[in-house]
């Protein structure tokens, strides 16, 4: 074995391949009845046997949760599965990186395929929110901002709305446009059965929901949500293999930031990923883009190279993002974070899933994407302080 | 904290406390005023933590040295306007955002707190 980790010569040099044999997670919900360690058993089943991998065969293990001891008052995540899974030879750990750690999981898992530690690696990512009421869910959620921050009683949302209206304000968007994000990935999610919402929503149901941190509304941020999500990754080749997984971190506290419409980490970790996987934002057929909020859907794709800066607008206008829009690329076809909900620690990975399901064409035809290769995933830690972006192609 | 932090060596002002600073890495961050700022972009907050009352209106002004900080509007204060920090009598009480034309030097009579 070489490795396969040149420094120089980049252009040349083929990308590195990690299999991603099986896929599966749990539908997400506003409250599912099992618990914490029994989503992730359950989505981690469902991936092994979309593999055909036998437990004895894993042999490292990355579970990735944010907050098990605050939501769900437990620990030691990663043993428990690994004991109830019979994964009797693999290593195990836990990886928590706020609302990037289920891609962190998986960069952890593909790290260690990288190094030669594991030919089989098995990340599965789970948070069961549900226990907590909204204002406990959202006192753990803003603790993970800068204590200053938190001492002005600023939440995640808060910053959305402020760039919301710095972004409204910079560029010939309207309220309305922000809307459509949320219509888009609403009726993306209807037909999708993993999903938290079933149903469609209009401009004018978005325009007429609660007031969160205006200009934004409740409609326009993701939901809390139960659920879990797994990948399996390997040495040898499959039908979908991931040619990139990088993370870059970012500034932490917002307003430390040079302008409040840039997430720097996602643009850090997406010129890695196009790097690493010799690849470029044309060539990208559909992107799962972290959604927290509705403005995240632009701010990310033109941190992404998606769309231009301050362009990102039109292209939902346009409807040219949508799963039967004209365009050349899809976003958030299995209804993002918005809509298909926001499990913390499952989050990252349910994006690989619905890439995964859309290049092998495993979903119905209304919700497939038109005959994808490149697939791109961005999972967002925070407020954009650290960002995960994963690519992955279809073999053939 | 109505004072922001200043780079010894290429002068990037922060609000936000940190060993070093974000552009050269330099540490010995110094004290000094802020002085006055621009409001960038507001908004309010209704979905508050425990505690915080609703709407919570914040600010993003941005100040000298490339300071900017997110903290609470002073009711009627929109973007474009100009401010200065304040931080309220009362261990704990984190700074907000007021109108810089206003005369912020008289004694304020709820002060009796002190002793
Ligand atoms: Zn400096």
């Amino acid at each position: 074995m070489v490795s396969h980790n040149s420094l120089s010569g980049r252009p040349e040099a083929s990308p590195a391949r990690f299999g991603l044999p099986g896929v599966g997670m749990t539908r997400f919900t506003g409250s599912d009845d099992r618990s914490i360690a029994e989503l992730l058993e359950t989505a981690a089943e469902r991936a092994l046997d979309d593999a055909d991998v036998e437990p004895d065969a894993v042999d490292s293990v990355h579970v990735g949760n944010m907050a098990a001891e605050a939501f769900n008052n437990t620990s030691g995540l990663a043993n428990a599965l690994t004991a109830s899974l019979g994964l009797s030879r693999a290593s195990a750990r836990r990886i928590e990186n706020t609302s990037a750690t289920g891609a962190s999981a998986v960069l952890d898992a593909v790290d260690t395929v990288r190094a030669g530690r594991a030919e089989v690696a098995l990340a599965v990512g789970g948070e069961k929110m549900s226990v907590a009421e909204t204002s406990v869910a959202t006192e753990i959620i803003s603790r993970i901002t800068h204590s200053q921050e938190y001492d002005q009683g600023i939440t995640l949302p808060s910053f959305a709305g402020l760039a919301a209206a710095r972004y409204l304000e910079s560029y010939d968007a309207t309220r309305r446009d922000l809307a459509r994000v949320a219509v888009k990935n609403h009726a993306n999610a209807r037909r999708n059965p993993y999903a938290q919402f079933e149903s469609d929503v209009t401009v004018a149901d978005v325009l007429d929901s609660p007031k969160v941190a205006t200009p934004l509304r409740l409609y326009d941020c993701c939901p809390t949500t139960d659920g879990a999500a797994a990948v399996v990754v390997t040495a040898a080749d499959a039908d979908v293999s991931v040619t990139a997984c990088e993370s870059a971190v970012g500034v932490h506290a917002v307003a430390d930031r040079a302008d409040p419409l840039r997430i720097e980490s996602a643009a850090a970790a997406g010129r890695a990923a196009y790097d690493a996987a010799g690849t470029d934002p044309d060539e990208i057929d559909v992107a799962c883009i972290h959604d927290a909020f509705t403005i995240l859907e632009w701010l990310e794709m033109e941190e992404l190279g998606l769309a231009e800066r301050g362009e990102a607008w039109r292209l939902t206008r346009e409807g040219r993002t949508e799963i039967d829009g004209d365009g050349d690329l899809t976003v958030n076809p299995g209804g993002g974070l918005k809509a298909r909900g926001h499990p913390l620690g499952a989050t990252g990975i349910s994006q690989l899933v619905e890439l995964v399901w859309q290049l092998r064409g495993d979903v119905p035809s209304d919700r497939a994407v038109d005959s994808p290769r490149y697939g791109l995933a961005i999972n967002v830690a925070g407020f954009g302080n650290n960002s995960v972006c994963t690519i992955v192609e279809a073999s053939g | 904290m109505t004072r922001v932090l200043e780079c010894p060596d290429c002068g990037r002002r922060t609000f936000y406390e940190k060993r070093r600073c974000l552009d050269c890495g330099a540490d010995g961050l110094r004290p000094r005023d802020s002085g006055v700022g621009i409001v960038q972009a507001v908004t309010a907050v209704h979905v508050t933590p425990d505690g915080v009352s609703a709407p919570n209106r914040l600010g993003l002004a941005s100040f000298d040295g490339d300071a900017s900080i997110i903290a609470r509007l002073e009711d009627g204060l929109e973007a474009g306007d100009s401010v200065v920090l304040e931080t309220p009598d009362g261990a704990g009480s984190p700074p907000r955002l007021v109108p810089a034309e206003t005369d912020r030097d008289r004694e304020t009579p709820t002060s009796s707190g002190k002793q």
